[in-house]
């Protein structure tokens, strides 16, 4: 078995519509990858999902889970197979988190002890202390701790395949981004085949192993990795879709663990100044980064601030910029112009200092991206018949 | 106050027909409960079945309720069991439409996931939505109680138990010295009851509401 989804020509009409919802979709989904649908509203893309765990009924067209032809077989057996993340999140207000995330095992019939167990692990997994959360009710949390239970209600009875139709669309640009990058950083363990819809090409961009892109007429205009879709756009809908700035996007594709991190000179924050001010005439730096004793990035400190009279523990630059290290360039760049001194401290999940990002590292990552999908178009154009890479994209 | 001191010299009697009225009420609403929220669950989600439940409702509540009760006199004779008939049919629009409403409000993305995580639609009725239109459900309810109590009154015309034998009685001899003042204590133990059977509620929707949905 390769492909965990394959939908074969997956059509939707809506009675007394003259215009197909969705016209003729053929897709393989590869165990383990994240595919996002992504494209204009009305172009599809959602009820596409939906057709996958039979919300909507297709009109005509096969869907083929793990090998097994599942457009006919009972839907609620179906979906019980399936991870649904929607959204509103639509968690039941009038159970408490525990009973939320544990409602398919119910329905599967797991023992007590089994189900308790099961929701704890998953509560953790999403960051969401068990003994805080558990009898709280979906009221008492946040939108961001809401979307968090809903991934964790989806994962319950670890289905292999996840649906989620713009999990993080209602949520705050902060907060979406730490639920991204904690996501990603979930999926590398739980290993799931996830369909993600998004009408947002940077969220596309960044979450996609592969991105399918839905045009106006309700049909894929291209399927391909973001590297693809970003270098060679397979038609004009595609190049307008991704926008100006494709350059600047493909900073999406890149993780701070991928690049050479910059070095930056750090003491102990506990550190004698003269030994402080000794290190920064050393290195032709303006700022020390001060850490703790985990070596958590903790202040900057300058030359005048450490020749400052009243000098203690408190003086300095607090450290605003920092980034996990699953975080993209994308991310290290915003961070990076937000931050005084001017870069973005990379640190790992534990906090602790791992290097830093300033632009000769985004300048050297964008010139290496550049040289690398020239090369690879070349190749394409060398091995493909003529006309292929202009027509079909990858 | 002539009412007030009948009403202290006669707690027994009072307090007797007010237990007998209250009964009656609660008898005809947990009927009518029962035939409004079936109707209700099997019209909420045809928009049509739906506002033709809540017309045929609403049209048997403005029947004059002397009329039905000359109406099932026919049928029941004297006594409880026509009255109650009545009483049900008059609490039914409070609570038809109440449970249609209560269901039709349930936000479509909370079923949209109970669906999506395969609770079949009957599982999301008893488990999501049922509960989730709890609360509007009981809110008909008392609405119906209120209507029923001061209905069933003119039922004691027709041989019902209750307060309402007590204005009657009052009403025959009016032009007597008490008569008068028995028909208000009757009203003001009416009053009584149908505040009784709302603190009732009231005690219901707080024991029987999940913490979740309270605010």
């Amino acid at each position: 078995m390769d492909a965990m989804i394959r939908l074969e020509a997956l059509t939707k009409r809506y009675p007394g519509q003259e215009e197909l919802a969705v016209d003729n979709v053929d897709m393989e989904i590869r165990p383990g990858e994240i595919v996002v649908l992504v494209g204009p509203s009305g172009c599809g893309k959602t009820t596409t999902l939906k057709m996958i765990n039979r919300i909507i009924e297709p009109t005509s067209g096969r869907i083929i889970l793990e090998g097994e032809d599942v457009t006919d077989v009972n839907p609620d057996r179906l979906r019980r197979r399936i991870g649904y993340v929607i959204q509103q999140v639509g968690l039941f207000p009038h159970q408490t988190i525990a009973s939320n995330v544990a409602t398919v095992p119910k329905l599967l019939g797991w023992g007590k002890e089994r189900i308790t167990a099961r929701v704890d692990e998953l509560l953790e997994m999403v960051s969401l202390e068990p003994r805080i959360y558990r009898d709280r009710y979906p009221k008492e949390l946040s939108g961001g701790q809401r979307q968090r239970v809903g991934v964790a209600r989806a994962m319950a009875a670890d289905p292999p395949v996840m649906l989620m139709d713009e999990p993080f669309g209602a949520i705050d640009p902060i907060t979406r981004d730490r639920l991204q990058n904690e996501f990603l950083r979930l999926q590398e363990e739980i290993q799931k085949t996830i369909v993600f819809v998004t009408h947002d090409i940077d969220e596309a961009i960044k979450m996609g192993d592969r991105i399918a892109i839905f045009g106006d007429n309700h049909r894929i205009q291209q399927f391909a990795t973001p590297e693809a879709i970003l270098s060679q756009p397979a038609n004009e809908f595609v190049d307008d879709f991704t926008g100006t700035g494709a350059s600047l996007k493909r900073l999406n594709l890149v993780r701070v663990r991928d690049v050479d991190l910059g070095e930056w000179p750090t003491a102990i924050s506990s550190v004698r100044r003269e030994d402080a001010l000794a290190q920064l005439d050393e290195v032709d730096q303006a700022f020390l980064l001060l850490v703790d004793s985990n070596r958590r990035p903790v202040r900057w400190v300058s030359r005048r601030d450490l020749s400052r009279a009243d000098w203690n523990q408190h003086v300095g630059l607090p450290v605003r910029a920092q980034v996990p290290l699953n975080a993209t360039l994308s991310d290290a760049l915003d961070e990076m112009l937000t931050s005084s001194v001017g870069v973005a401290i990379v640190v790992d999940d534990g906090g602790a200092y791992r290097g830093i990002v300033d632009i000769d590292t985004v300048m050297t990552a964008v010139n290496t991206l550049r040289a690398e999908t020239r090369e690879r178009v070349a190749v394409a154009a060398w091995h493909a018949p003529a006309g292929a890479v202009e027509e079909g994209g990858a | 106050m002539g009412w007030l001191e009948y009403m202290i010299d006669n707690p027994g009697r009072l307090i007797g027909l007010g237990v007998e009225h209250a009964t009656l009420a609660l008898i005809a609403v947990a009927v009518s409960g029962v035939i409004g929220a079936t109707v209700g669950v099997l019209t909420y989600r045809r928009p049509v079945a739906a506002s033709i439940a809540t017309a045929v409702a609403a049209t048997m509540l403005t029947i004059p309720s002397f009329a039905l009760f000359g109406l099932v006199l026919v049928w029941f004779g004297l006594g409880n069991t026509g009255v109650v008939v009545t009483l049900v049919v008059y609490a039914l629009l409070p609570i038809v439409r109440n449970t249609i409403t209560g269901l039709q409000e349930v936000d479509p993305a909370i079923t949209e996931s109970a669906l999506g995580m395969g609770l079949s639609p009957r599982q999301v009725l008893l488990r999501v939505e049922l509960p989730l239109a709890w609360p509007v459900i009981i809110a008909g309810l008392r609405v119906a109680t209120m209507l029923v109590v001061s209905i069933l009154a003119i039922g004691a015309y027709i041989g019902a138990d209750g307060l309402g034998n007590e204005i009657f009685r009052a009403l025959s001899n009016i032009g007597s010295v008490w008569a008068f003042d028995v028909a208000i204590a009757a009203t003001v133990s009416i009053v009584i009851v149908a505040m009784v059977l709302e603190a009732f509620w009231v005690l219901v929707d707080r024991l029987t509401t999940p913490r979740g949905l309270r605010d």
